[in-house]
């Protein structure tokens, strides 16, 4: 230990005494000189020949010194400060090639910063919060959600520090300046910010004891960006009534901009409200599932004691609960980081796999500035051979020049950043079609410092490495002898290998942005089964308790009335859900049996409750029975449609309609249903889904607990034309409800949402390798054509025609770029394979016109690459170039 | 602690531990010293010498300190530290060891 110590000291003293430290060492090489001298004179040599033969025998003093240096093993790191020094002066020399190294990097780091960032705010954001590292999420039996009740048996349990619950699911109508709008709010237990301990930007938050359900409160707290977008930034907002469902809710306080909330992905609600009745009317449903929990562990509590302290107070409210199976924990893992498992598989996937786009980026990038770095090398041959003969050892060489690439790479990083800034601005101003907004922020925190370090690690060894270790070749002293290779040409050189890596990776690159772009096409041309270009679509939110189940119907049928009457309409109609939407309905999963043979069999089916006319208005084909009509109501005999998928699936061979099929109702009591038609298959969540059974009941039999529904429009003209009628319409007939009306086209936005992210982020980022490996195959052909000036000129001195030289240069190149495109095509077959999960069901990851389409533009781009030096190099003037000789 | 070193170095090493064992020498003395003790067999170069000096000075083995040379010169003395005595008493054994292994290989092939 203690020597540990005294090495290290020693180490120290010797860095910050570096210049004593070798005069030391100097006045002790020459006290041994003098010494030997004395001995040679005493034993009867002159002073002049003693001298002499000592200095002979002496041999190097500078290597002898630097080998001593070296012992003080900190050289690496005072050599690393007169390095940096060195190379940025002589780096300084050479604008251009920091300029064009910087922006090369910058851009790929910028990139690869972005995606970073974005997946760094989506998937692991800690959210903000009083130490939220003693935040965790909690299931309770495998639930996502637990009942009022229950959250409040186990809060008051005070088995943690604290437990609390959200909902962010339910909608509320606030009624804004100019109309009513939908927001989707955070509903909170009343404990919610007591829990959190968020300090807020204005105003305070509501505590436990004013804000609980049985006090019905009516307050509120809101989000930065909904006091700012559409309060404008109101500075007495603090005190003010806001309209919530026809209810007055008072501002108590407006949460920081930066707050990241609490249910992660970025979602930023808009609202925070206190639970009551009045906002989830199963409050007192003593099994529904109200709230996601999460809860605070005690200052002396670890995970796993706050995990047994819960399920053992679980345990303990069984009885009150009346629920003998309640209360194991399934799920108690830390708030920030991982979110909800489910969703979070597909949407990792899809960061590592932009992950590694932008790696690859960043290495095409960094194989430019290594191929600018070895020409350098190639000009600063003499320079380097002088050194080596002069006693620099290689390792020191290279370390040299690696400290060259770390400039250039820190240049890269820090512009990189730069850019991402911008580029996070950029993003955020993107509106996305979701309820909640999503608010991203560009932060520099811990883990973007590690990462940018570890990017600006990996961009020095790769700029640099090659090139340093190329440039310091032992083989290279002949350079001292001014022999300049004029008149050979080796295609192979390292620069091209770094050429046919970068062609290589730009296909890769490439084929998966065509992938993608494929992707979003056939997406979008697909057919989803109902027509998407004639038809308009109105969400409607009512205030909660306006209507009963009948007074709904009435203002339904009322509705397509007026909406029918309307000059462009040709028809209208209502459903509960709208395939493709955020709201495409529910999927069930039921043991279903026949009447009249008592047949039974699992299925699993879409379902959707729909007014008359529903499949008219949309486009539906009924290929038998009949469309329903108004006199499908409650009290008629009840009936369902189902799609062609439904039918072949489980009736095989027969004929569906007219049979009684026994349906799953509420409290496990199944009542019979006939089947009077057979609709068209329709996509439903997804464009790209495997086709689904599906099951439509009438909207007026089955009734519709939700304050939700649809109202859409067939029309005689343009659909865009027809959204201010149809608005205007509803908007009339009831004033407090929130409409939403769009051409149908726009309302699917949802459903082409992960495609056009898809194809417009690799396709971004295919373009962006495809440009830096252009210009790396440019430079190499243009530094070869002034390489090769002479040899070229010979070449047309003894007759060789343009023609020639153009297929001279040109063929260079084409092996380098076929070189890649194979390597490259042979590559992306074995890789492509995980990206099928991305794909629409039609389109393979080993599309041969997506392989094809990449091949070719890259055959082409590098041919557009190559042709301007080709184009210089038949405009030699053989008498220009060989008078330089 | 130590690197593992070859033969040669490791043998430079116990030399240099051994010459200064008894008193602190400089540099040249400790060339010289081993030079006349091998009765010239063994001439150690400057250019090997110093490295190694400064070598076991940063294993915290030998230290330096200021003194006087017999012609009268200021020098810089290395000494034993008490590290670097348990290191010589290391080294002398192994290299019993190696030598009286080599002369065992070495008699029995004759």
């Amino acid at each position: 230990m203690a020597r540990w110590f005294d090495r290290f000291r020693l180490r120290l003293r010797s860095l910050f005494r570096g210049a004593a430290a070798d005069a030391s060492l100097r006045r002790e090489l020459q006290l041994h000189l003098d010494e030997q001298i004395d001995e040679y004179v005493a034993a009867g040599m002159t002073r002049v020949e003693a001298r002499e033969a000592a200095l002979r025998e002496f041999g190097p003093i500078a290597r002898i010194e630097e080998e001593c240096r070296d012992t003080r093993r900190v050289n690496v790191l005072s050599n690393l400060a007169q390095d940096l020094r060195y190379t940025l002066r002589s780096l300084r020399r050479q604008p251009l090639l920091v300029l064009a190294a910087t922006v090369s990097i910058a851009v790929a780091v910028g990139a690869n910063t972005t995606i970073f960032s974005l997946a760094s705010g989506l998937l692991f954001a800690t959210p903000s919060a009083k130490d939220p590292d003693r935040l965790v999420r909690i299931r309770v039996n495998g639930n996502s959600h637990v009942s009022y009740r229950q959250w409040q048996a186990l809060a008051e349990s005070q088995a943690l520090g604290g437990l609390a619950g959200y909902q962010i699911e339910a909608e509320v109508n606030w009624r804004g300046p100019e109309s009513s709008v939908t927001l989707v709010p955070l509903i909170v237990t009343a404990n919610f910010f007591d829990v959190l301990g968020t300090p807020l930007a204005m105003g305070r938050a509501f505590t436990a004891s004013e804000a609980s359900a049985e006090r019905h409160p009516d307050i509120a707290v809101i989000s930065h960006g909904f006091w700012q977008r559409r309060l404008g930034g109101d500075p007495a907002i603090v005190g003010r009534t806001l309209m919530f469902n026809g209810r007055p809710y008072t501002v108590l306080g407006v949460l920081p901009s930066d707050y990241r909330a609490l249910p992660g992905y970025g979602t930023a609600p808009e609202v925070y409200l206190p639970l009551t009745q009045e906002l989830m009317p199963d409050l007192n449903v003593p099994r529904a599932a109200t709230v996601e929990l999460f809860g605070r562990l005690r200052d002396d509590q670890t995970m796993g004691q706050g995990r047994a302290a819960l399920t053992w107070a679980g345990h303990n409210v069984r009885a009150l609960l009346n629920d003998p199976k309640f209360g194991d924990v399934t799920q108690f893992s830390p708030a920030g980081g991982v979110k909800r498992m489910g969703d979070f598989r597909e949407v990792g996937a899809f960061f590592a796999l932009l992950l590694i786009a932008v790696c690859l980026v960043l290495a095409i990038a960094c194989a430019n500035v290594a191929g600018l770095l070895l020409a350098r090398s190639t000009v600063r041959r003499r320079e380097i051979a002088v050194r080596v003969a002069l006693g620099a050892s290689r390792s020191r060489l290279v370390q040299q020049l690696l400290t060259e690439g770390l400039w250039l790479a820190l240049f890269g990083t820090l512009g990189g950043l730069l850019l991402m800034f911008g580029l996070m601005q950029l993003i955020g101003r993107i509106s996305l079609p979701l309820p909640i907004p999503i608010e991203i922020a560009a932060r520099i925190d811990g883990r973007l410092l590690a990462y940018s370090l570890a990017l600006l690690a990996l961009t020095t060894i790769f700029c640099a490495l090659a090139p340093a270790l190329q440039a310091t070749r032992p083989s290279l002293v002949p350079a001292l002898k001014q022999e300049l290779w004029r008149f050979t040409h080796r295609r192979w050189t390292l620069r091209g290998v770094l050429v046919v890596g970068q062609v290589t990776v730009a296909l890769v690159l490439l084929l998966t942005a065509m992938l993608f772009v494929r992707n979003l096409g056939l997406a979008a041309s697909a057919d989803p089964g109902f027509d998407v270009g004639r038809t308009v679509v109105a969400q409607v939110t009512f205030v909660e308790g306006r209507y009963t189940q009948e007074t709904r119907e009435a203002f339904l049928r009322a509705s397509i009335e007026r909406l029918n009457a309307l000059p462009d309409v040709e028809l209208a109609t209502f459903s509960h859900s709208v395939p493709l939407t955020i709201r495409s309905g529910m999927t069930t999963g039921a043991d279903l049996r026949l009447a009249d043979t008592g047949e039974s069999f699992r299925a699993q089916y879409e379902v959707n409750r729909v007014g008359p006319g529903y499949f008219s208005v949309m486009g539906i084909r009924l290929i038998r029975g009949r469309d329903f009509t108004v006199n499908d109501r409650s009290g008629s005999p009840t009936v369902v449609v189902i799609n062609e998928e439904f039918a072949t699936r489980h009736f095989a061979g027969l004929d569906p309609v007219g049979r009684q099929i026994l349906l799953p109702g509420a409290e496990e009591k199944a009542y019979p249903a006939e089947i009077i038609g057979i609709v068209g298959n329709s996509r439903h969540r997804t464009i790209g889904e495997s086709q689904k059974a599906a099951m439509y009941e009438p909207f007026l039999q089955r009734g519709n607990p939700g304050r939700l529904v649809h109202l859409i429009v067939r029309t005689r003209t343009d659909p865009a034309s027809a959204v201010r009628d149809v608005r205007q319409t509803i908007s009339e007939m009831d004033p407090s409800a929130a409409v939403d009306v769009q051409p149908m086209r726009s309302a699917l936005a949802f459903a082409f949402l992960p495609s056009r992210v898809g194809a417009a982020v690799l396709g971004a980022l295919g373009a962006l390798g495809l440009a830096l490996a252009m210009v790396g195959l440019y430079a190499v052909v243009s530094y070869a054509v002034s390489r090769r000036t002479a040899e070229i000129g010979i070449r047309v001195a003894l007759g060789a025609t343009r023609a020639a030289i153009l297929r001279l240069v040109l063929s260079d190149a084409g092996i380098l770029a076929g070189c890649g495109i194979g390597l490259g095509l042979v590559l992306a077959a074995m890789v492509t394979e995980p990206l099928a999960m991305f794909l629409v069901t039609g389109l393979s990851a080993s599309d041969p016109i997506s392989f094809a389409a990449a091949a070719l533009l890259l055959v082409l781009v590098s041919l557009a690459a190559t042709w301007i030096p080709a184009r210089r190099a038949t405009r030699i003037d053989p008498v220009v170039a060989l008078r330089d000789e | 602690m130590g690197k593992p070193a070859d033969l040669i170095q490791g043998t430079l090493d116990l030399l240099i531990l051994k010459t200064i064992a008894l008193e602190p020498r400089h540099g040249w003395a400790i060339a010289k010293r081993i030079q006349q003790m091998s009765r010239d067999v063994l001439q150690v170069t400057q250019g090997s010498l110093y490295p190694a000096l400064h070598r076991l000075e940063q294993q915290g083995w030998i230290k330096a300190q200021s003194g006087r040379t017999a012609t009268g010169r200021d020098a810089k003395f290395y000494a034993l530290t008490a590290a670097g005595r348990k290191q010589l008493a290391k080294e002398l054994e192994s290299w019993d060891r190696l030598s009286g292994a080599i002369q065992l290989v070495v008699r029995e092939a004759e």
